[in-house]
């Protein structure tokens, strides 16, 4: 995601940010001019959720916009504050979702959004594996944008996916189908289909490959590496651009661990990072911890879009992929996929965002940290704090805890 | 024989009582801290009204009590305060259509319909920013008597950004920005403004129409005053006495109940 | 007496339900010592299968207003964190098993977090969220199949047809007596009304239906007083007490349309029967039930349903509950007052911690009701 540049000591810029700032530049510049080329180029505008197939929808030639990134740029350019109490002003609690309210703000005051807020949508396309609540945001899209809202209902995992849910969601899948074919006037052309799902492994892979490097120490990159650097494979996932992106982080990552060069100075101390990341201290937060030697070397938000495909056909492989996302899991599963990441990349610790705007994320996270510290043995801190928004982040009380958790890796 | 008709309005700070006659005259009005029991104190208030009007309770033809306390307080009737406002400002400004009452525990935006009644209204929700105990809150973490806020506020060349939505957290914040070694003013100021564009944010959910009155104790601070003025872009109104119109309102009712009682 | 009451007595029997109401289960064991109960939570738990399992269906309410259980952080609602609070207190500790819905991603989540500190056996069951959506049918009826296979392997006793028939019928029963209940509201006091409903999501179900159905005679002689209250909508989560009922009742408003999911919601709808596979018609009932806020049948389904419903009760008012932290309640409220309003009718959007109400409810309720009545002056 693009950041305003705050002054980054201890810490080492990478050369390829100028390729994601040209890759990123383009799309933005791209998405919002679509009502330009949009229409000449058929090419509908789907506002998506961050869990929605792209991969079927790129195979219809519809063109991706995503509000949750949106929202991560409107806070990182300190507009969050402005946007919510346009949306709390219509009505919207401000318990609610940030994201969700950020974006409401900028659809009722475009004005006060950075990049003039978001190009109004064709259609509207929710997966609920990440939470309920983009159900009940894309009911607000749609009544005001009065546009078709398709929704992929993913179910809850509780165990292992079960055929019954599989099943579901494939005819989900393939009713959307339909309903692409219907709004596009185009029929599903399934080499194209089958072509998406091999770009979109292959940007996967290369994810992937990235942040295996990050087992190295010192880690050639920290956790606002990883947020910064996500952002082409969340809006770019199966894009010719985005590969080429990934393909030159791949080698500068490659470079730095062949190097010995870590992404801070002197790591001393390895921690993996849960929930998404507190977007309007972006740099500050993180800064806490590598001006002391801690370097976030993985995390499981960032994570989420380095997971390879089911198999099976193109649908079924969707329907499997899409529906065992982490978040859609219970946190036994949770619990397992961060006690993994802490030994394969050999952390001393971990740290999790008590993040108030996600609860699905957020609510199991006590229970996940009792059983990773009691399975792993290594500490881990809780901060409480938000996304998007900077009115729920307690400065004072953040540093404290930071410090003092620090410091029980020096045994003061 | 002359009527008289009192008004108690017993709030979360302040007890305010009214005393108005058949003609709606204003004839006396007292006003003192809650306390621990806003009940005995507005009792009490009610009594040296009376008493220094030369009045027996016996001549009191009807009570209205309103505000927080109105519940227990022995009354003819007990109205919220939110239409108890709407009576007052609609009797000292019958040009009024939006009030702004910002008290001790709420804070209010009333919308009248033209003929004086409630058309809609919003409050602030449970928690209490936005309202007259943040500010206080905020003053006593600074240690600024209320009375000097207006005066210190208007001296602030760099008003502060209080960014947090919960008191508690704000207060953390501001600590803070004293030891980062902001200017009490520059603060206070920072407050104000956050209380300020609390306030002008439930005014989108009603609408605002002119003329708006700012009422309730807070209407006395210039900070908040000078604030909300900019924040709304339109001149507030403000009863010189700013406490004592939900009172009014509960004497001018309890003059039309007893009215429609005969 | 409490056990199998043949009571005839329709006072005891009104009686016996409003003290029900109000000990929200704590004295089952002194008063049923013979059945097993199996807590739930929220109304899309099939109460069905858990009869025909020959358990009696708790619904779990909190016993507190601002418990701090550590598992959950302070922004999650009372309703989780009280009766997580609870588990931990050991209060579920006679419970067969408790029984989570997904519904809202609270409740997701709770199902993961009880099972990992609590003492009770867990049991889920994932409904669809699109409940029109193609494949919905077969997928619900699926993990009803799952359910019934769960409940059989905590009970270790093979779930009969005719255990399941039988629970159909109750519960067809109880909701046709309640759906008589309901068109007495006018005429009632709204707390009363509010506290039958809860007690049958309470106590156990043969007791219930036989106690409301000795009951409603009497009830319905009572309805005959005229009043001229204000009428209003009320539309809410769990609320697990009449604190909000008494007051708005004592400010001079009556609810006349419910749709409360402790209330009216949770039995309105048609009962389906007939089907071969009587799954399928339990299916069919909790797929067309009024929904709430965390289902979807279509886009303005729900919000049309309660205006119209507002409408044909001649509610002058409409008063939106959002639980602090309640997200899909908390969605829906600003595009219902904005339908509402739409109609001429009023509305009041207010934020309960619990389900009491104290000062700062009060003066919002007490303005609003005042805006509705007419009186003088006011």
């Amino acid at each position: 995601m693009q950041v305003s540049q705050e002054k980054r000591r201890n810490y080492r810029p990478l050369v390829s940010s100028k390729t994601l700032q040209k890759t990123m530049g383009r799309y933005y510049a791209l998405t919002n001019y679509h009502r330009y080329w949009g229409k000449l180029m058929r090419r509908p505008l789907a506002w998506v959720t961050s869990g929605a197939p792209v991969e079927l929808l790129r195979a219809f030639n519809i063109h991706s916009a995503y509000p949750e990134q949106y929202a991560a740029i409107y806070s990182a350019r300190n507009a969050t504050v402005n946007l919510c109490e346009v949306a709390e002003a219509a009505g919207y609690s401000q318990d609610l979702c940030s994201y969700a309210r950020s974006n409401i703000g900028g659809v009722l005051r475009p004005d006060l959004a950075p990049l003039g807020g978001m190009p109004k949508p064709d259609l509207l396309v929710a997966c609920n594996n990440i939470c309920g609540t983009v159900l009940k945001w894309y009911e607000v899209l749609a009544r005001h944008f009065d546009v078709p809202l398709l929704v992929l209902d993913t179910p809850f995992l509780t165990g292992e996916l079960t055929t019954q849910a599989k099943e579901y969601v494939l005819e989900q899948l393939n009713a959307m189908v339909t309903d692409l074919e219907k709004i596009t006037h185009r029929r599903l052309d399934e080499k194209k289909l089958a072509q998406q799902m091999s770009l979109s492994r292959e940007i996967t892979s290369l994810w992937i490959e990235t942040r295996q490097y990050c087992r190295a120490s010192p880690s050639p990159l920290n956790a606002p590496d990883l947020f910064i650097n996500m952002a082409p494979i969340v809006v770019l996932r199966g894009s010719h651009e985005g590969i080429n992106f990934y393909r030159k982080l791949r080698d500068e990552v490659k470079e730095r661990v062949d190097l010995a060069q870590g992404a801070i100075e002197n790591e001393r101390i390895r921690l993996v990072w849960d929930n998404i990341a507190i977007w309007p201290q972006l740099f500050s937060f993180y800064k806490m911890f590598s001006e002391k030697g801690a370097c976030f070397v993985t995390d499981t938000y960032s994570g989420g879009w380095a997971v390879e495909q089911a198999p099976g056909t193109p649908l079924e492989s969707l329907a499997a992929t899409y529906t065992e996302v982490f978040l859609n899991r219970s946190p036994k599963y949770r619990a397992n996929q961060l006690i993994n990441l802490i030994k394969e990349f050999k952390a001393d610790g971990f740290v999790m965002h008590s993040n108030r705007s996600c609860k699905p994320y957020s609510l199991v996270q006590e229970v996940i940290r009792k059983e990773v510290i009691h399975e792993t043995g290594v500490p881990g801190l809780m901060i409480e704090a938000d996304m998007a928004d900077p009115r729920a982040y307690a400065e004072e009380p953040v540093r404290n805890r930071v410090q003092a958790f620090l410091e029980t890796f020096d045994d003061l | 024989m002359t009527k008289y008709f009192v008004g108690v309005d017993i709030g979360s700070l302040t007890v305010k009582v009214v005393l108005i006659n058949d003609g709606l005259e204003i004839l006396g009005q007292l006003k003192t801290r809650a306390g621990y029991s806003g009940k005995d104190v507005a009792t009490r208030l009610k009594e040296q009204l009376l008493a220094e009007s030369c009045l027996t309770p016996q001549r009191i033809s009807a009570t209205v009590a309103t505000g927080y306390g109105r519940v227990t307080f022995p009354a003819d009737r007990e109205v919220s305060e939110i239409t108890c406002q709407a009576k007052g400002i609609s009797h000292l400004f019958p040009s009024s259509r939006t009030i702004i009452d910002i008290g001790g525990q709420d804070s209010k935006v009333i919308k009248l319909l033209p003929n004086g009644r409630v058309g809609d209204f919003t409050m602030n929700d449970k928690c209490a920013a936005g309202t007259g105990r943040f500010l206080e809150v905020m003053a006593s973490a600074l240690e600024v008597e209320w009375p000097e806020i207006g005066e210190l506020v208007s001296s602030s060349k760099n008003p502060t950004k209080i960014s947090s939505f919960c008191t508690v957290f704000a207060e953390s914040e501001i600590i803070s920005q004293v030891s980062a070694g902001a200017l009490k003013s520059d603060i206070l100021a920072g407050v104000c403004d956050s209380v300020a564009s609390r306030v002008a944010s439930m005014t989108r959910r009603t609408g605002l129409e002119k003329d708006i009155v700012f009422t309730g104790g807070v209407a006395l601070n210039r900070g908040v005053v000078n604030a909300l003025t900019k924040q709304l872009g339109y001149p507030l109104l403000v009863f010189q006495e700013p406490v004592i119109t939900a009172a009014l309102g509960a004497a001018l009712l309890a003059r039309e109940i007893h009215k429609s009682s005969i | 007496m409490f056990e199998n009451n043949h009571l005839k007595d329709p006072r005891q029997s009104l009686e016996l339900l409003l003290e029900e109401a109000t000990l929200m289960g704590a004295k089952r064991l002194i008063r049923y010592p013979n059945r097993k109960f199996f807590g739930y939570f929220c109304s899309y738990f099939p109460e069905e299968l858990i009869l025909a399992a020959g358990l009696e269906p708790l619904r779990l309410l909190p016993d507190s207003e601002n418990p701090t259980p550590v598992e959950l952080p302070a922004y999650c609602c009372s309703l989780a964190r009280g009766t997580l609070d609870m588990e931990v207190r050991e209060k579920w500790s006679d419970l067969v098993g408790i029984g989570f819905t997904h519904t809202c991603d609270t409740m997701q989540c709770l199902s993961g977090i009880w099972a990992a500190c609590g003492n009770s056996k867990t049991v889920d069951i994932v409904p669809p969220v699109m409940l029109n959506a193609p494949g919905a049918s077969s997928y619900y009826h699926a993990e009803l199949g799952s359910l019934l296979n769960e409940l059989t392997a905590l009970t270790k006793h093979e779930i009969q047809n005719e255990a399941l028939r039988a629970a159909l019928v109750l519960c067809a029963n109880t909701r046709k007596l309640v759906t008589e209940l309901d068109a007495l509201r006018f005429n009632l006091p709204s707390p009363l009304i509010f506290s039958l409903l809860r007690a049958g999501q309470l106590m156990p179900r043969p007791e219930y239906a036989l106690a409301l159905e000795n009951c409603l005679p009497l009830l319905k002689d009572m309805a005959k007083e005229t009043h001229n209250k204000a009428n209003v909508l009320v539309s809410s989560a769990v609320l697990e007490n009449n604190s909000l009922f008494e007051m708005i009742e004592e400010l001079g408003g009556r609810v006349v349309a419910d749709d409360t999911c402790t209330g009216y919601r949770h039995y309105s709808g048609v009962t389906v029967s007939g089907s071969e596979n009587l799954l399928l018609d339990i299916v069919q009932r909790y797929t067309n039930m009024p929904p709430c806020p965390c289902k979807n049948r279509s886009l303005n389904e729900r919000i049309s349903y309660l205006t119209a419903l507002a409408k044909q009760r001649h509610a002058q008012g409409a008063i939106i509950i959002v639980r602090k932290y309640c997200e899909p309640h908390a969605w829906d409220a600003v595009t219902l007052s904005e339908s509402f309003r739409r109609c001429g009718i009023r509305t009041l959007t207010l934020e309960l911690e619990g389900a009491n109400v104290g000062g700062q409810e009060r003066t919002r309720l007490q303005a609003f009701l005042e805006s509705l009545l007419e009186g003088p002056g006011l």
